[in-house]
């Protein structure tokens, strides 16, 4: 029987690992995540390399630019491509964030915030119900980092990301580092957060590192630095109370390392990975 | 329709993209969320906000300008060394222009805004031109492969038409833009018609031609066979094959049929 690649710490597959990636005899890790928006559509030597990889080893898809709360519809070719690309990567789910992109057609290229209200529930689950309607795959999302609220807040973060994945009947992708990153900048628990919250729909997490804007006294969600010790202990802490094996995904988008540097670092969260998993795994554990 | 959403959402959409947005803002948010239509909970919110709602323009500001410098080094460093670099790139972002869900678009997004706004050409005429030959390289590199063609010839025959590769491109430019250096940025004026492709180990070419082989090639690529292109500009024929063995020999031709 063949063993599950989504399972353990995989790593988000960028340009600059590329050749040496594609020059391997076969993957170094279980699973890469790729976002369609950087491939589809694209051609030259870079990009034979990424198919020669997406071809050859097992990879998630993560999207970017979907505006799931937003207004903007989505283009008749961008949803062709992104469905070609899932059929390509054979990838088991696509996922995407709980935020807005563009508004009026006007592409921020940033992850920004959902207002907290009834209002804003209501249309991420319709918009998530017809995303749903439209891709070959299921569809998971994720809860992203938010600096400030959007306007008056008629309920709470925790609240509004249950409504819209309970109301949206969606998988969850569980960022841990963005739970951290708002429990510095809003002040909670995160262990008091993700317990109320229906871990039952996690399919996949992200784990990732951040950055300390002194200036500002925040916390901001950048992939550009090695995992911190409290996401990992916050990884370790929600891992069992998931309670089944899961895929992980170590994101780098900035102050990309070397390979071996991100392959070293993955192996250490897989070893926490296991750690955490294993009284489940040997049938000693609760769930 | 949600209309609070909507209007919660453009008002931070006129805060991170409008060109005036952070000092509107900064000077007086309650005045720039209610000016939007929003209710007197949602104007303190944006007050109570108000620092970190500015972290997000900074961050779209960033997002936006993020791979300009690296696929427009020359432009880049003209206009930074005069210190109008930010007030191109933030002129951009105003015109909201970015309208693609892909990363790649912004770049060929830049070009075409330069093109139809004319930002900067009084003081720096070549800008445009400079950009786009900047921008080509990319473009050239990462064009998508076509299918491969069934029953193209090796040879180029006099009544045969040119099935170039799609990455190929002929430019004309009035600026010696293939010619800038970090050293000396600032492209001459004068004629320059390159042609530009992806050789066969998937690098980028130029090559200067001169007027008459831009113009068969032109004709060419309108789908004229050989020798109506090359006698309608009255190039000689045998040295227009030579060209065209060689061009398919790099890669930039597929064939001929």
């Amino acid at each position: 029987m063949t063993k599950d690649p989504f399972q353990g710490v995989g790593v988000g597959l960028r340009r600059p690992h590329l050749a040496e990636v594609a020059a391997l005899d076969q993957s170094p890790v279980p699973f890469w995540e790729i976002a369609p928006e950087n491939v589809v559509g694209q051609g030259g030597r870079r990009h034979r390399q990424a198919m020669a990889i997406l071809e050859r080893d097992p990879v998630l898809t993560h999207g970017l630019s979907m505006s799931l709360g937003g207004f903007d519809a989505w283009e008749a070719e961008a949803l062709d491509n992104l469905r070609a690309f899932l059929k390509t990567t054979r990838s088991p789910w696509h996922s995407e964030h709980l935020c807005w992109t563009s508004y009026g057609g006007a592409n921020t290229m940033e992850l920004l915030p959902m207002p907290f209200t009834r209002e804003a529930v209501d249309h991420t689950v319709e918009r998530a119900k017809r995303l749903k309607g439209e891709l070959p795959v299921p569809f998971l999302f994720e809860n992203v980092s938010y600096y400030a609220e959007l306007g008056h807040a008629e309920m709470s973060e925790k609240a509004f990301l249950a409504e819209v994945l309970e109301g949206a009947d969606c998988g969850w992708l569980l960022d841990i580092n963005n739970v951290y990153v708002n429990s510095r900048n809003h002040g909670f628990d995160p262990k008091e957060w993700m317990e109320g919250l229906p871990l039952h729909r996690v399919r996949q997490m992200h784990i990732a590192g951040h950055w300390w804007d002194e200036a500002e006294g925040l916390v901001i969600d950048t992939h550009g630095a090695e995992v911190v010790d409290p996401v990992i202990e916050l990884f370790e802490w929600v891992l069992p109370r998931i309670g089944r094996p899961l895929p992980v995904l170590l994101e780098r988008d900035n102050n990309i390392p070397s390979l071996a540097e991100l392959l070293a670092e993955r192996e250490k969260l897989q070893a926490v990975y296991d750690r955490a998993l294993a009284p489940i795994l040997t049938g000693d554990g609760r769930g | 329709m949600a209309e609070r959403l909507l209007a919660l959402q453009r008002t931070l959409a006129d805060l991170l993209l409008d060109a005036e947005g952070r000092q509107a803002f900064s000077e007086a948010p309650e005045a720039f969320a209610a000016a939007r239509g929003l209710d007197a909970a949602d104007q303190q919110a944006f007050v109570r906000y108000r620092r970190r709602l500015l972290v997000y323009r900074e961050l779209v500001q960033g997002a936006l300008e993020d791979p300009l410098p690296d696929c427009f080094p020359f432009t880049h460093q003209i206009l930074d060394e005069a210190g109008a670099w930010t007030d191109c790139v933030q002129a951009f972002i105003a015109a909201r222009a970015v309208q693609s869900p892909y990363f790649r678009d912004i770049n060929p997004t830049f070009v075409a805004w330069l093109a139809e706004g004319g930002w900067g050409k009084e003081r720096w005429p070549f800008l445009l031109q400079l950009a786009h030959y900047e921008y080509i390289e990319l473009d050239v590199l990462r064009w998508p492969e076509a299918p491969s063609r069934e029953g193209l010839g090796d040879t180029p025959g006099a009544d045969l038409r040119v099935a170039f590769d799609g990455a190929f491109r002929n430019l004309a430019y009035q600026w010696r833009v293939h010619e800038s250096t970090e050293e000396a940025p600032v492209p001459l004026e004068g004629p320059a018609h390159l042609v530009c492709y992806r050789d066969r180990d998937l690098g980028f070419e130029t090559l200067e031609v001169d007027p008459h082989t831009s113009a068969f090639l032109a004709r060419c690529l309108e789908g004229q066979a050989l020798g109506e292109a090359a006698s309608g500009i009255g190039l000689d024929l045998p040295a227009a094959q030579g060209l065209l063995g060689r061009l398919r020999e790099n890669g930039a031709v597929l064939g001929f049929s």
